[in-house]
């Protein structure tokens, strides 16, 4: 079937687990996001060009692609670093105001960041998102609510920002089992 | 099974208010990572993982409902956020492999 007409069916394919890792410069401030396969980050600073970089984290994720099961078309989406439930925090954000409108109907926003810095990697584009989207509902087959699926480039003030990006971080428990 | 119809037998404690959702399977994991590879959706998630990120890989996929298990405390501020988004959270004094025993007892069966 021809791509440009089929009503994709999308699977995720090509799952890797790996981790996300969060690295700043404390000289510049500029923060650097990248995902690998490697469980040990560098805890060292290290020096790369004008920048020395530190570990601000590392958090076991994944990373996937799309492929429709009706006419083959395949969607790279190594450029997604992960997705982020929009709570509302900030009511100037393009994403909150997004939030609020759709928030009555059961659609939920979520942002669909890319890696930083955003020059040095491949940013999502619309297509994808949109490709995002569409599997994301298909996979929750919900008649009653649905997920709107943003670019991270809507947030207005990313430092500001309340929500937290799905991935497996503090994910602790203080208290014992009960059994 | 409707979730309304499990909470009594299997000795279940809502945190939320519970939709009548229909349960078709159960996943059992501790990591976000796994549930955005592989739950499905209408599934019941047996976790001892409370923290509010639990909600929205729940809501993400479309889960019937979370339940926490081992009576481990869920925060405030996980309760608020999946009433917000109409996740439903249940708690569980038993371990996982009870609850299992239970649910198996009651007709379920990997899917």
């Amino acid at each position: 079937m021809n791509a440009t007409t089929c009503r994709h069916q999308w699977d995720m394919i090509d799952t890797t687990y790996g981790f996300l890792v969060t690295e700043k410069c404390f000289h510049c401030g500029m923060i650097s996001t990248e995902f690998s396969l490697d469980p040990t980050p560098p805890l060292e600073e290290y020096r790369e060009g004008d920048h020395t970089w530190n570990l601000v984290e590392s958090a076991q994720t994944i990373r996937y692609n799309l492929n429709c099961r009706s006419c083959g078309l395949r969607v790279d989406l190594k450029g997604l670093l992960g997705l982020m439930l929009c709570t509302g925090c900030d009511p100037v954000c393009e994403v909150d105001v997004l939030r609020r409108r759709f928030e009555p109907e059961r659609r939920w926003v979520y942002v669909a960041f890319g890696f930083l810095p955003e020059e040095k990697h491949v940013q999502l584009t619309d297509e994808k998102i949109a490709a995002l989207e569409e599997y994301i509902n298909q996979r929750r087959r919900s008649r009653t609510s649905s997920i709107k699926i943003v670019p991270g480039r809507m947030v207005s003030k990313i430092q500001n920002c309340y929500g937290e990006v799905i991935k497996d971080t503090d994910m602790l428990s203080l208290t014992p089992p009960n059994s | 099974m409707k979730l309304q119809d499990m909470i009594s037998p299997l000795e279940l404690k809502a945190l939320t208010h519970v939709e009548d959702k229909e349960v078709e399977g159960i996943f059992i994991s501790d990591m976000l990572s796994d549930v955005m590879s592989s739950a499905k959706a209408g599934d019941l998630w047996l976790t001892v993982q409370t923290h509010k990120n639990i909600v929205s890989a729940a809501n993400l996929v479309d889960m019937a409902a979370i339940v926490v298990t081992h009576g481990k405390s869920v925060p405030k501020e996980t309760v608020d956020l999946a009433d917000r988004f109409h996740v439903a959270i249940l708690s569980c004094d038993g371990s996982n492999f009870e609850l299992s025993a239970k649910l198996h007892a009651i007709g379920f069966r990997p899917r």
